[in-house]
């Protein structure tokens, strides 16, 4: 096989750990969603169940000489990128366990070793960020490129747009990665994106657009192992339009009377773990008992997870001042 | 014989796909497609088709034409009354041309006009059942369709619609493959590829070291896609009562450059070409891999199925643009005052319903 | 060895320093070198005021022209500074603050604060300020108390050359965001600076006048205009201490309050807006720490609360001045209960 045809066929071994990132994505952000209805979660969370092909069949292409940049609905890039599960469940928590020692919270774990720069709670904050990380990637020739994972709502934001072009004007190794699931908080993206596609403004940023379904992991996979190549090897940006649907609100709490019962169908149709069950079974790469083993694993690590987390320290008054500057 | 109607479907959704990553492939704005649908608008209504039948998109197609029928003015000219096919879920998908076309077929649309590339065509043939087609290209995975100017098109769509020229002489039909795998069945009006890859993925095939065997339908020296592998080796045009196959190997003997993508000319290595003849069934040497039908990756197929392709001769039938105009021009139809034998005379509307 | 050059020097003059000590500085900003893109000649302007002229082609690949995007720009600064560049961003006039006051103040100012210590940000972003060039309303405000109230930032304000290239050496050596603020009347101004590289510390404000009777805190161009204003007033036999702050985050609250406890009188001159600004944290803080050592009310001078006037007489009266000056700090002088 030439080298291309090597890259695009995917290892037992990455098959097998593709449907164990999403799964331990999806077990994560079903089980916040359970524990939030207790109410024993401080502040808001934003679950990205539904969405998992998109973070794992970008950051599968990716080593640690990549960075990422992520959104609220962080916790699905924070797994994708290989931040430790149970440190961030003690970060939704609040503890002192926690990635961020409980002082970010859910909408600011990161993981600066492993090239996550963080959840964000600022709608469009992370393209400029990447932006910067994509050019030292450049400068420093590690061949390393920039992800920056963004909402239809942030496609629309000024920082977005000049992201893109200062991208394209220096030609940086970056990825833009428009996860358009339909919804801006209660406004959906049809409305609220002027143009036809996110996709479409690419063009205007003198980069590729790509549409691509985002409940098919292979399809992700492929695409975004073109679009990362294409940026190591100088070729610059480009921006990749998942669409798909979040099968939970905005927020946790969120009434959703905005949707008109498309998660029901999505869950029974789309799925991405379902999808991507059926093939791999299909053609014989792994075998239902090797994916019902994971999701065992998976389960029993979440539990773990929560059961650490709730048991874990808070931070006390002698952290509250602690690390706002290196030296002050 | 009742007023003449056209049905008009365009694909919102070509022109985004990885091709746009990893070939040169057009980046065909939306806007361009709405302003071709006016542009045959204003034709269809030259030649007396006063209904026309167009999909509704959420792509922003429909809505722009919707907006312009709106905006005209009396001194723009007229269009004929197009009806909108609503009230239908739209799914994003292929299924969305399928069904539009279906409902036109019913309405009885006497032509039916595709705005896209090849799978556009492929998937209009699939339910335009023996109504004649136009396939209008928008951008560069155009194997199938006219590249044409959408005036000229309009021109020639309606002028069949109408009866004004005769079919027979202007509608032909095209050739097309079948492949099956179990209990699947796909078709293609250009080419079937059969890939090592896995899965169906981004769909497109642009990477001609995944494939291993090619089935044209056609295959013409100066058409850019898979088809030009053989397009140069073994030339076969669309109305040649043929097809040809063949393997594909990087260490083949026979190399050929070809045109295979817009921006990419690569050497390809070929053997064991063979003719098709229709009906003869031919089968995928592969255990398993993935089948692309008009380059886009669609059937899987796994270790028992052995899938088997057959070219066959009764695909849809297609509007030559070029016959249509000729045969005008040789009939006078566009003449004012006409000099064509009344039964060649356009038909005008006696009562002229208000746009 | 000192000799005498201009604070723009000063500053190029840290700029190059830096930059050779150290490949992982960069500087970018729009027109920093001037050119990019266009047929004549790379390096046409050095910045909007040429104050980084000649670094474009002493250091190759390492001087980035910017389209005109704050957010993105400073934005990547501050991203590549999390990957281990030392970025120097030019925000060309900070008013233009309000177009990327994110990435600052929610981004690079909260990174290590949020990602519980992980995060190390060492950006520069130096910044023009202040009044008295015409340049009207929105190419004339002095932000820096915007800076000073966000936890995480760094805000340094250096008003003579020695002062500037000093910090503006620290600035890229420290490990925080820091936010440069050089006042666009002073680049003209000459003073002595040593060759060699040195770098003065952040959070030790500077005595550049000793006197026993008011205490003058003040920053920037106006510690030149209080010096002024205190030739003057020994004349007519008031000795000020004029008291540089140099830097307001870190803030040196002890010469502050040391100085006060000796002279028991102050005055706070500040070319900023007067209200939350560094007139009104300086009060406050004696207010609250030295109450005991007053023996009159904290006297103010600051600009009008109004935007910067573009006429010379208006904006000649919109910026403090000696006279103004000299006329707090006789009131307060002569001030009995």
């Amino acid at each position: 096989m030439t080298e291309t045809a090597e890259r695009k066929a995917l290892t037992r071994e990455q098959l097998l750990s593709a449907y164990r990132i999403m799964r331990a994505i999806r077990e994560f952000e079903e089980r916040v969603h359970a524990e939030f209805a207790t109410g024993e979660i401080p502040g808001f969370v934003h679950l990205y169940a539904g969405e998992e092909a998109s973070a794992v069949g970008v950051c599968s292409n990716l080593d640690d000489r990549d960075t990422i940049a992520s959104t609220h609905r962080g916790h699905g890039h924070c797994i994708a990128k290989g931040v430790d599960v149970g440190e961030m469940m003690a970060e939704i928590y609040g503890r002192k366990t926690g990635s961020c020692h409980g002082k970010g919270g859910s909408m600011h774990i990161a993981d600066l070793s492993k090239g996550m720069l963080g959840a964000n709670g600022i709608v469009g904050g992370g393209p400029p960020l990447i932006c910067g990380t994509a050019l030292a990637a450049k400068i420093k020739g590690t061949g390393g490129v920039g992800v920056a994972f963004f909402g239809d709502g942030a496609s629309n934001q000024g920082t977005t747009l000049e992201a893109m072009n200062l991208a394209s004007v220096w030609n940086l190794p970056a990825i833009f990665v428009a996860e358009n699931n339909g919804y801006a908080e209660t406004t959906s993206s049809t409305w609220s994106v002027a143009s036809d596609n996110i996709a479409d403004r690419a063009a205007g940023f003198g980069m590729p657009g790509v549409i691509i379904d985002g409940f098919d992991f292979f399809a992700v996979h492929e695409a975004a192992s073109e679009a990362i190549a294409r940026a190591r090897e100088g070729g610059g940006p480009t921006l990749l339009e998942m669409k798909f649907t979040r099968y939970f609100g905005h927020f946790e709490g969120d009434q959703q009377t905005y949707r008109a019962g498309e998660v029901e169908h999505a869950r029974a149709e789309l799925d991405c773990l379902k999808r991507f069950a059926a093939r791999t079974t299909e053609t014989g790469e792994l075998t239902q008992s090797d994916l019902d083993a994971i999701d065992a694993e998976v389960a029993a690590a979440t539990d773990r997870a929560v059961m650490e987390a709730k048991a874990a320290p808070l931070p006390t008054e002698a952290d509250l001042l602690t690390d706002v500057y290196v030296r002050y | 014989m009742g007023d003449a109607i056209v049905g008009v479907v365009a694909n919102p959704l070509s022109g985004r796909d990885i091709r746009r990553l990893t070939t040169r492939a057009s980046v065909f704005p939306t806007a361009e497609k709405a302003n071709m649908i006016q542009r045959m608008l204003t034709a269809f209504d030259a030649v007396g088709v006063h209904r026309v039948l167009l999909g509704t998109d959420l792509g922003g197609i429909s809505a722009s034409v919707f907006r312009a029928i709106g905006q005209r003015r009396a001194q723009d000219g007229r269009w004929p009354d197009v009806e909108f096919l609503d009230g239908q879920p739209i799914r994003q998908t292929a299924q969305d041309t399928v069904d539009a076309v279906r409902r036109m077929v019913t309405a009885g649309a006497r032509v039916i006009v595709c705005l896209g590339g090849d799978g556009t065509a492929r998937v209009t043939a699939s339910a335009v059942g023996d109504v004649p087609m136009l396939a209008l290209s928008t951008g560069t995975n155009n194997a199938f369709p006219a590249v044409r100017e959408a005036t000229i098109a309009g021109l020639a769509a309606g002028l069949v619609a109408t009866g004004a020229v005769p079919a027979d002489r202007v509608v032909t039909r095209a050739k097309m493959l079948e492949v099956r795998a179990g209990d699947r069945v796909e078709t293609a009006l250009i080419d079937v590829a059969v890939s090592t890859q896995r899965h169906v993925g981004a769909r497109a095939v642009w990477d001609p070291a995944t494939l291993t065997q090619l089935f044209c339908a056609f295959a013409e020296p100066d058409v850019i896609g898979l088809s030009s592998i053989l397009g140069q080796l073994s030339p076969v045009t669309r109305h040649e009562p043929r097809g040809v196959t063949a393997r594909l190997a990087p260490e083949a003997v026979a190399q050929i450059l070809a045109p295979i993508a817009p921006g990419l000319v690569q050497p390809v290595g070929v053997r064991d070409i063979e003719w098709m003849r229709p009906g003869s069934v031919h089968p995928v040497d592969a255990r398993a891999g993935v089948i692309a039908v008009d380059g886009e990756r669609e059937l899987t197929f796994e270790p028992g199925e052995r899938p088997a392709v057959r070219l066959r001769a009764d695909g849809p039938r297609c509007v030559d643009v070029s016959a249509v105009l000729a045969e005008s021009a040789r009939l006078g139809l566009l003449r004012r005052p006409s000099t064509a034998p009344a039964r060649y005379q356009l038909r005008e509307s006696t009562v002229r319903r208000s746009t | 060895m000192a000799r005498t050059i201009t604070y723009r020097e000063a500053i190029n003059e840290a700029l190059a320093q830096e930059m050779e000590r150290d490949e992982s500085v960069i500087v970018m900003g729009e027109d920093n070198a001037g050119g990019e893109g266009s047929p004549g000649e790379m390096d046409a302007w050095g910045g909007v005021l040429g104050v980084t002229k000649g670094l474009y082609h002493r250091f190759p690949g390492r001087v980035l022209d910017t389209p005109i995007s704050e957010s993105a720009f400073i934005g990547a600064a501050i991203g590549a500074a999390t990957a281990g560049m030392r970025p120097v961003a030019e925000l060309m006039f900070v008013d233009f603050m309000g177009v990327c006051f994110d990435q600052i103040y929610n981004q690079a100012a909260k990174f290590r604060y949020m990602f519980g210590g992980k995060a190390v940000t060492p950006v520069v972003i130096r910044t023009m300020y202040g009044a008295g060039l015409r340049a009207a309303a929105q190419h004339s405000q002095c932000l820096y108390p915007l800076f000073t109230h966000i936890p995480g930032l760094k805000v340094v304000v250096p008003a003579t050359p020695y002062d500037a290239k000093g910090l503006l050496t620290q600035a890229i050596r420290d490990d925080d965001p820091v936010m440069f603020f050089e006042h666009k009347a002073l680049y003209d101004l000459a003073g002595p600076v040593p060759e060699e590289g040195y770098a003065l510390p952040f959070g030790e404000a500077n005595v550049v006048r000793e006197g026993g009777d008011v205490t003058i805190v003040t920053l920037g161009r106006m510690v030149h205009t209080s010096l002024e204003a205190a030739g003057q007033l020994a004349g007519a036999g008031v000795q000020c201490e004029v008291i540089d702050l140099r830097t307001t985050s870190p803030l040196d609250e002890d010469t502050v309050l040391e100085s006060v406890e000796g002279t028991g009188r102050l005055v706070v001159v500040d070319e900023a807006h007067p209200r939350c600004s560094m007139a009104t944290d300086i009060s406050a803080l004696v207010a609250r720490k030295a109450f005991g050592a007053l023996r009159a009310p904290i006297e103010t001078v600051t600009a009008p609360h109004t935007p910067v006037p573009f006429s010379n007489t208006l904006e000649d009266l919109y910026v403090p001045d000696a006279q103004r000056i000299a006329n707090a700090v006789k009131a307060v002088a002569e001030w009995t209960r």
